[in-house]
């Protein structure tokens, strides 16, 4: 048998990684898949740190562990958690298998052609990612380049991610809230889930969430903010912060949150991270530059050009923190109330 | 055979795939259809790590030399950093996304009180 090219330490991981996915999707109780899929998110965070992706790694761990399990169990709790079991329809099964494995053998058989894992040299490597290796310190002076690549080289791509999130945000606000008025006279059926315990009893989970909240909030700061030298950034942060918040909304009750950030609050800000990205953009252009090009920016930023650009690439990742940090909290208050904002998860 | 082997990175990643696309298809219970969608997109985003990723490479961020000052890195002996950007906003649009089918599911469920496919499909021809 060959040597593998890859750290040995990544085999098992891949391997476990196959499994979780097979027992997060075979599991009959939806709460099990919910937790499962969270331990399936942590086994890629391990192994994209092991490939050197220590942002994406990062943003995994806050987001694909934390917060999308988070949405997950708050659906559940708002709908049920049960499968009824369902006997028969194997010939479609057997169809779908096919067609899968089918799909699956045509994309095995392109793997030789693929360059050797690990080749400097490949196409993917060898293009335009040596030109960010070699200039982020002249260019922008942020030695971690995936920052100065999301804000300053690729930094329309980025905006457009941010307003991805932010149409998203609209989008359930728009699919689930409800009207107040309207909900009252239609509130029966099995609309409403009871809640089978009150998570707000909890004087340990009160007090510990109390205690842990600011500094969550003060490390997401420092996320932010320190973005240009260790990994992080504006998408890491602002989950943080967000996760900090939902923290409260789950330890405390929604509305004990919703007393301190209305929900028109709420969507404002998201809106308002995006104008922030959007308005340094067009100071480039009033200051002579290209849409988003921060050395222009030099006059009114403290510094050169370069330093110009990285005071310019914090504005906006303020701007992106701000949006994410928003919108997660808007998704989370949507699903856990299932829309009617009173009480939830 | 030796080359599946070598390439094992992208082994993972069509299996994942294959997983995903098994789940969106054939699962009938819209959150497992979900959280198939979510596997899937794990599974690209292995496939752009993996492209991304140098043997014995550092991770993308530059360190200052002994006299404080940042010399030429060494391009081979630092990860892509193209591949992981592209993949750090996607992880974030697809919790988004995410977010999006959860709040249709549950609408769906405030409407039919189930998210079984099947019965779905029998309540509305009713």
């Amino acid at each position: 048998m060959p040597s593998l090219p890859i750290w040995q330490f990544d085999v098992p991981l891949l391997i476990l990684v196959v499994l979780f996915a097979v027992v997060a999707l075979s599991i009959r109780n939806l709460m099990g898949t919910a937790i499962v899929f969270g331990a399936y998110s942590f086994m890629m965070c391990l192994i994209w740190a092991g490939m050197g992706a220590v942002d994406v790694a990062f943003t995994e761990a806050a987001v694909g562990a934390g917060v999308s399990t988070v949405f997950i169990v708050s659906t559940i709790y708002n709908t049920s958690a049960t499968m009824p079991p369902r006997p028969g329809g194997l010939p479609f099964k057997l169809f779908i298998g096919v067609v899968v494995t089918l799909t699956g053998v045509f994309l095995l058989s392109a793997i030789p052609d693929f360059p050797k894992w690990g080749e400097p040299n490949s196409p993917a490597n060898a293009t335009v990612a040596p030109y960010y290796i070699s200039n982020t310190i002249a260019d922008a002076h942020v030695p971690n380049i995936v920052t100065t690549v999301l804000a300053d080289y690729r930094g329309f791509d980025t905006l457009l991610e941010t307003t991805v999130v932010f149409i998203a945000c609209i989008a359930i606000y728009s699919i689930l809230r409800v009207d107040e008025a309207r909900s009252k006279t239609e509130d029966s059926g099995p609309v409403d889930a009871e809640p089978h315990y009150d998570p707000s009893d909890s004087l340990i989970v009160r007090q510990a969430s109390r205690f842990m909240v600011p500094f969550m909030q003060l490390f997401a700061l420092y996320v932010i903010a320190h973005g240009h030298y260790s990994p992080g950034g504006g998408f890491q942060g602002g989950v943080i912060l967000g996760a900090s918040l939902i923290l409260v909304a789950i330890s405390f009750d929604l509305k004990f949150l919703l007393a301190q950030w209305r929900e028109k609050q709420i969507m404002l800000m998201v809106a308002w991270g995006v104008f922030l990205y959007a308005v340094v953009g067009l100071g480039c252009v009033f200051m002579g530059g290209n849409y988003l090009d921060y050395g222009f920016l030099n006059p009114v930023l403290p510094g050169e050009q370069d330093m110009a650009r990285s005071h310019g690439i914090l504005l906006v990742e303020i701007g992106v923190g701000i949006t994410v940090m928003f919108s997660m909290i808007g998704i989370h208050i949507n699903l856990a109330s299932n829309g009617h904002f009173d009480r939830g998860l | 055979m030796e080359n599946l082997i070598a390439n094992f990175n992208y082994v993972i990643v069509v299996i994942l795939m294959m997983i995903g696309l098994w789940s969106m298809l054939a699962q009938k219970n819209l959150i497992k259809k979900c959280i198939g969608m979510a596997i899937f997109q794990t599974g690209i985003i292995l496939f752009f790590i993996s492209i991304g990723a140098k043997d014995n490479a550092l991770i993308p961020i530059l360190t200052e030399a002994s006299d404080h000052k940042y010399h030429d890195p060494d391009v081979a002996k630092v990860a892509n950093p193209l591949t992981q950007i592209l993949m750090l906003t996607a992880i974030v649009v697809g919790v988004a996304t995410l977010g999006v089918g959860l709040a249709l599911a549950q609408k769906i469920y405030r409407e039919y009180s189930s998210f079984d496919e099947d019965e779905i499909l029998n309540k509305q021809t009713k």
